[in-house]
């Protein structure tokens, strides 16, 4: 189990999740972020937990607004294993 | 073998070519999603379209093909159909529509790679979240579209549980179990009375233990479970029940393991079915769209050493080869007998082995322990020749093209070439494990069909007797003789409930002998065959060899069908390759023109319509007096004013009646 650095997590949300991302769009709210769903949100929690074998708590982040909250609190949960 | 095809995959995505070296001559690409990726940033999938479904099928076989299909299929999706039929007009495109009781989005990256494995192009609609009953009532709703091809209704097991009362029992469980049954039978009945062309795809629901372990007692788990395999076996009724209607069958799905879904999806998202399920599905939609679209492959081909047997008959000898008795030995017998099987049900089994031919006969003929024999091949090459051009040979000899093969082999060399070589052709890549090879044939239904004929069961039979007839002919000194000799029977007949599933099929496989490929499912030859303004007609053929089975069918409109002047409009004829030029097609085109002018129905039109494959037919009005009326040099029409009527042959002995 690693912790997950902040360019593996861009490089995932890149590769996985096959999405043109500028450096900002780590801070902007999803409703500027180019064609963002909750399916997104799914297959990167997925992808994260298969990079890191840490289980993601999927239910607190839905009411996220931009991918450095996920970040955020996805960094959070596989630090403290 | 010497061409090196110096792999395109590997230059554009800046790898080094040889990487492919291990994998045969014209091995398969390094890095097929790597490809897939950088067309797609070049801007150039649509163009280079071609390349997709070789791709795919390299991923189909890696060692994540599943997250990788769907990985590919997320490259596809972003493909819209219009831009891939800009550069391939002919490219066939499948309409489909999704409608489901939980979030069906995740389906689309699966079906699109699936699909796009058979050069099939998606253009897919969703539906509402939590839409289908409503869409299924609703006949302006997006399953009622005109042209589609396939209304997929995803159903999961929350569409029964979440219709029970917050504290619930059994009893409440069968009621809505029962109830829900009795709404999609209905639905389903609507759907098929008010959608013309679609299939409608239902499917059984899984049964999780978070289910049953709602209830404490055993008295009652045991009754859900009855309850829900009614349910079930309910829904695979109305498969049979109606025409039109595919029920897929979630439990083999499950039973190839993994989770039916994943908690917290389901919980967050609502999404039911977790994404290797889904992809799954998407497999099995995939191989009833092949089914209903008429591209079944017909012809499974077979490697011999060590795909049939345990060993090399050159080298270990026929006391050397094991095909029982040994645990490897029996996994091959086993796998010899799902061959058998499968070759049971009018798939013909054909061999190409690196062999000397008398060896290999003398095994298939004698070996104790076979479980195959040289009966049920409808042709053995076993030779030294490069397979992809074995291949060609035997689709040449069973007048049939390569594109309905499937090619198994344990070889990486042989399996590269063909795929190569060869892309048509379904690739089965066993390998050295004798026991998987059952699972990697059956991986995909390659050889699906709606429903099997007599003449399916036969089939084997059929194109065996063709090696006599063969004979017949090598041994006489002109065709005529042969002709002669060989006493040709044909019955013309108008076509009754009993021909519709066959005459459906041939309208659906026949591909070289088919005027204007119209292609028909069953009810619709039920519908024209019943109708007082059309004449549907069967050709039944034999010869003193054997029956032929139901080998032609004419369709016919009355009054001219739109066109000018009353008389008759042939709309179709079609006929299998396999009894060509015997003075079938002349007898009963003969007899059709006499009926029409002694009932005096006026002059007879009809009409070619080019395909890639109906070439050979082009002259055939032509050739039986009519003439030109009309339409483009492409895709003529034909009159026949009646006034001299081609000659029924003399060496045929000639049946034909017009009356139900």
């Amino acid at each position: 189990m690693s912790t997950l650095t902040e360019e593996r997590f861009l490089e995932i949300v890149r590769d996985e999740l096959d999405l043109p991302l500028l450096e900002t769009d780590l801070e902007n709210d999803f409703d500027q972020v180019v064609s963002w769903d909750s399916l997104y949100l799914l297959r990167l929690v997925a992808a994260v937990e298969q990079e890191t074998g840490t289980r993601v708590p999927v239910g607190r982040l839905f009411s996220k607004r931009s991918l450095r909250d996920i970040y955020t609190t996805i960094a959070g949960a596989t630090a403290g294993v | 073998m010497t061409t090196v095809v110096d792999s395109p995959v590997s230059a554009a995505a800046g790898e080094p070519a040889d990487n492919n070296a291990k994998a045969g001559p014209a091995g398969p690409a390094a890095d097929p999603i790597g490809r897939l990726q950088a067309l797609a940033r070049a801007k150039t999938l649509a163009a280079d379209y071609a390349e997709v479904a070789p791709l795919l099928a390299e991923v189909a076989w890696g060692e994540n093909a599943a997250a990788d299909l769907v990985r590919a299929g997320r490259v596809l999706s972003k493909l819209s159909p219009a831009a891939v039929l800009e550069h391939h007009p002919a490219q066939p495109v499948v309409k489909v529509a999704v409608a489901g009781h939980s979030t069906v989005a995740a389906l689309v990256p699966p079906l699109t790679a699936e699909l796009a494995r058979h050069g099939l192009v998606l253009d897919i609609t969703l539906g509402d979240f939590d839409g289908y009953l409503r869409e299924l009532q609703d006949t302006g709703s997006q399953l009622y579209a005109s042209g589609l091809d396939l209304a997929l209704v995803v159903l999961d097991p929350q569409a029964v549980f979440d219709e029970l009362p917050e504290v619930w029992r059994v009893e409440d469980l069968e009621q809505a179990t029962a109830a829900k049954l009795a709404q999609l039978d209905r639905l389903a009945e609507k759907y098929v009375g008010n959608q013309p062309t679609a299939t409608l795809v239902l499917n059984t629901l899984p049964l999780q233990r978070t289910h049953t372990h709602q209830l404490v007692d055993l008295r009652s788990r045991a009754a859900l479970g009855i309850a829900w395999r009614e349910f079930n076996a309910g829904l695979l009724r109305l498969a049979v029940k109606h025409q039109r209607v595919a029920v897929i069958d979630f439990d083999p799905l499950v039973a190839a393991g993994g989770p039916v879904g994943d908690a917290r999806m389901a919980s967050y998202a609502k999404a039911h079915l977790g994404d290797e399920l889904l992809g799954r599905y998407a497999r099995e939609v995939a191989h009833l769209t092949r089914t209903i679209k008429a591209l079944t492959k017909k012809v499974l081909v077979l490697d011999l050493d060590n795909t049939l047997w345990d060993g090399i008959l050159g080298d270990d000898g026929a006391d050397g080869i094991e095909m029982a008795t040994t645990y490897r030995g029996e996994a091959f017998g086993n796998f010899q007998r799902v061959a058998k099987q499968v070759g049971s049900q009018g798939v013909l089994l054909a061999v190409s082995s690196k062999n000397d031919h008398e060896p290999v006969l003398e095994v298939l003929s004698t070996h104790p322990d076979m479980v195959l024999r040289d009966t049920d091949f409808v042709r053995v090459n076993a030779n030294w020749n490069p397979k992809d051009a074995n291949l060609r040979d035997i689709a040449a000899r069973l007048n049939l093209g390569v594109d309905s093969f499937v090619f198994a082999d344990d070889s990486p060399f042989e399996t590269g070439l063909i795929a190569a070589s060869l892309p048509e052709v379904a690739v089965v890549r066993l390998d050295e494990e004798p026991a998987l090879h059952i699972g990697k044939l059956l991986a995909d239904g390659w050889f699906d069909v709606l429903e099997l004929t007599a003449e399916d069961r036969e089939r084997a039979a059929l194109y065996r007797t063709d090696a006599a007839r063969q004979d017949l002919l090598d041994s006489s000194d002109n065709f005529e003789e042969y002709l002669a000799n060989l006493g040709v029977t044909l019955t013309l007949a108008p076509v009754s409930e009993a021909e519709v599933a066959r005459v459906s099929q041939l309208s659906l496989r026949s591909n070289q002998c088919n005027l204007t490929t119209l292609r028909m499912q069953p009810d619709t030859v039920r519908e024209l065959a019943q109708s007082p303004d059309h004449l549907v007609l069967y050709l039944r053929s034999g010869d003193k060899f054997g029956d032929n089975g139901l080998i032609g069918a004419l369709f016919c409109t009355k009054g001219g069908g739109g066109s000018e002047g009353a008389g008759l409009t042939i709309d179709n004829y079609i006929m299998s390759c396999r009894v060509l030029s015997r003075g079938i097609e002349q007898a009963a085109i003969g007899a059709l023109l006499a009926h029409a002018r002694d009932a005096g129905l006026g002059p007879v039109h009809a009409s070619y319509r080019p395909t890639k494959k109906n070439h050979r037919v082009r002259d055939f009005w032509p050739s039986f007096g009519f003439e030109r009326h009309g339409g483009t040099d492409e895709a003529p029409d034909y009159r026949h004013d009646l006034a001299a009527l081609p000659e029924i042959p003399g060496h045929l002995r000639l049946d034909a009646s017009f009356e139900r």
